[in-house]
């Protein structure tokens, strides 16, 4: 019990936040619009006391503001809007604001191919498909939740994970051997000493690199991929390979008459 | 000259003077589309304002500007005129890290490309150009209208599928030179003279890359979208005056970025034999190297126009199979080949014959699997399904 009260800081926000979540999830009859949105506001404006990067000069700050601030209003606009074409478009809201955070995290490439996979590709499909299926206009599960409470439970679950780790990766002091942490917060920078020698990602060590400023660059990113990470990247395509071929497989054949 | 030190002042320079001249460029592409149909079909084309009809354009601008703007009463008004918005903005920043010229880097100087730098380059254009989908999807959709929905279905699974021989056709460029950004290709082919353009290399990656580029902009043979015959406008049957000329303002700005790259990707840019080299620095060289340059791109633009009166558009499963049996196989074969001369070091005017094998073979493999038999027993195929859905 005294472990979960230390997190009290964490655990406080996140019910706020299920709560304006549920408040908001599309439902018969009117939804309380202005008590959900003070609950989330309070909730965000209470997590970004231990969350806030460290301040840098005020073009950065401002761009980080406006990008959060667009991923999360667009994630909660996605999830409550009852109409699926405005939720698909919300969703690659979501993604092109994301991509900002990481086009100022010095990421380009991860930035872009984000952009040409989410929202070029997978939410153009969405959008496809609802079109297809949308002929009669809205039907009953557009215009109610599913079960709202246990899906915002869950979901925060999940944040509360994602942020408790967050905490430990940003706001413990990272220790790298034999090297003083120059700045007093080296935040959302470095990993943690144990997932360092987790044997699956063997990052090198910075003083090793043949070059120190790759990065950011696409080079930088190929020889991360393909060194550092090597055993993680080829297990993620041969999972891929085997989902492609699980899906060729299960889709139905010219021959069955379908189609 | 102090304050031409700032970055922001060459950059706004910069933006001028491409916005112009794209803005420009695409009101006389009109008109030369015009004059080249009819020339085509050995007709007259637009000749009635100004000497030669060189005026059309400013008369068919003030018409666009001075028309109606009919928004209809059943469409959703926000996605309606975001539509047009997405075409023209997505398009433009794409041009933003296309090199229209000697690329500078230096402080004060004109830098001929909007942002310079970006190590990306070839990959931002491909995200960005991804997102001009939503203008065609948003505005078929938006206008409530089955042709209109029609029009923006096809649309998306066109531009979905030719995004990959897209993005897989310049792997090979990247390979070879070891950078995806557009200046590097560029100053590498301008340094190893006229035998280093690209186009000796990888011939198949420049037909695959001009193809789904052009289907990518969904101008003819691929303009499946607003095919009039079946479909009446397609996703613009419901816009007027200023919106409906945004997307053709967008579908322009993308042929001319289009010619853009590929002349930079693999005709070498600016170069050259004899007057525009790397090494050229005799007084008014940029001149010739940005003339070079734009010759090679009026080039490309002219042939984009000339194609679209010359093939025919595809059916559907045509144009499906081409990306999808025709494109993307070709496209992995080409990487692969890349590939294979890099890690055994063979001298690279190899990757010529092997270009020219592979796009042999699956002209042979293509044409062999399109025979009348196997089209005969697809035929046979049951309409029951079809029949029975009509009557629902």
């Amino acid at each position: 019990m005294n472990s979960l009260l230390e997190q009290i800081h964490l655990l406080a926000p996140l019910a706020l936040g299920i709560i304006a979540v549920w408040m908001l999830l599309p439902r018969e009859g009117a939804r309380p619009w202005i008590l959900a949105s003070l609950c989330g506001l309070s909730a965000v404006l209470w997590l970004t006391k231990n969350f806030l990067p460290p301040a840098e000069d005020w073009v950065q700050t401002g761009m980080f503001y406006a990008f959060a601030a667009g991923a999360v209003l667009s994630g909660v606009m996605m999830i409550t809007e009852s109409n699926p074409v405005y939720a698909a478009l919300w969703f690659a809201m979501v993604t092109l604001s994301v991509c900002g955070l990481f086009l100022i995290n010095a990421a380009p490439f991860l930035a872009a191919a984000t952009v040409v996979v989410y929202a070029g590709a997978i939410v153009v499909t969405f959008l496809f498909v609802i079109m297809l299926a949308q002929q009669g206009g809205a039907t009953g599960y557009d215009r109610k939740a599913f079960q709202p409470t246990l899906a915002s439970i869950a979901g925060f679950m999940l944040l509360a994970c994602l942020l408790f780790t967050l905490q430990e990766w940003g706001g413990k002091a990272v220790v790298v051997e034999g090297e003083e942490p120059k700045t007093p917060r080296p935040q959302f920078v470095l990993p943690p000493a144990h997932m360092v020698t987790n044997p699956l990602s063997h990052p090198m060590p910075r003083s090793d690199r043949p070059d120190q400023n790759d990065l950011g660059t696409l080079q930088g990113v190929g020889r991360s991929l393909f060194g550092d990470y090597l055993f993680a990247v080829e297990l993620a395509g041969t999972v891929l390979l085997i989902a492609t071929i699980g899906a060729i497989a299960l889709s139905p054949r010219r021959s069955q008459g379908t189609l | 000259m102090e304050w031409l030190q700032n970055p922001l002042i060459m950059a706004g320079v910069a933006i001028g003077i491409a916005l112009g001249g794209i803005l420009t460029t695409c009101a006389y592409l009109i008109l030369l589309e015009r004059k080249l149909s009819a020339w085509m079909q050995d007709r007259l084309g637009p000749n009635r304002v100004g000497p030669m009809g060189l005026l059309q354009p400013l008369a068919d601008g003030a018409k666009l500007m001075l028309k109606e703007d009919v928004i209809p009463g059943h469409v959703n008004k926000f996605l309606f005129v975001l539509g047009p918005a997405i075409s023209v903005f997505t398009t433009m920043l794409a041009f933003a890290v296309v090199p229209f010229g000697p690329v500078s880097h230096e402080k004060g100087q004109f830098p001929f490309v909007i942002a310079p730098g970006v190590d990306l380059g070839i990959v931002f254009i491909f995200a960005v150009t991804s997102l001009a989908v939503y203008s065609i999807i948003l505005g078929g959709w938006a206008s409530n209208n089955k042709y209109s929905a029609l029009g923006s279905l096809r649309a998306s699974a066109q531009v979905v599928s030719y995004e990959i021989p897209l993005g897989m056709s310049v792997v090979g460029l990247a390979l070879l030179h070891s950078s995806m950004s557009l200046e590097k290709i560029l100053i590498n082919q301008a340094e190893m003279g006229f035998l280093g353009w690209n186009i000796w290399y990888q011939p198949v990656a420049c037909l695959i890359f001009f193809t789904a580029a052009l289907a990518e902009s969904n101008r003819l043979p691929f303009d499946l979208t607003e095919c009039e015959q079946e479909l009446v406008g397609g996703f613009h049957t419901e816009y007027s005056a200023m919106k409906w000329a945004m997307f053709f303002l967008g579908e322009y700005t993308h042929v001319i970025t289009i010619s853009f790259l590929t002349s930079v990707l693999f005709f070498g840019g600016w170069h050259f034999p004899f007057i525009a080299e790397a090494a050229s620095a005799y007084p008014g060289a940029w001149v010739v190297k940005v003339g070079v340059l734009l010759f090679k791109v009026s080039c490309m633009i002219v042939l984009i126009q000339m194609l679209r009166w010359t093939i025919p558009r595809f059916r559907f499963d045509q144009l499906m199979s081409l990306a999808w049996k025709g494109l993307i196989p070709m496209a992995t074969v080409n990487v692969l080949i890349v590939m294979c001369v890099l890690e055994f070091n063979l001298p690279r005017l190899w990757l010529l014959p092997l270009s020219l094998l592979l796009f042999v073979g699956v002209g042979l493999i293509g044409t062999q699997a399109s025979l009348p038999a196997s089209g005969a027993v697809r035929r046979k195929k049951p309409v029951g399904p079809i029949v029975a859905a009509a009557h629902h």
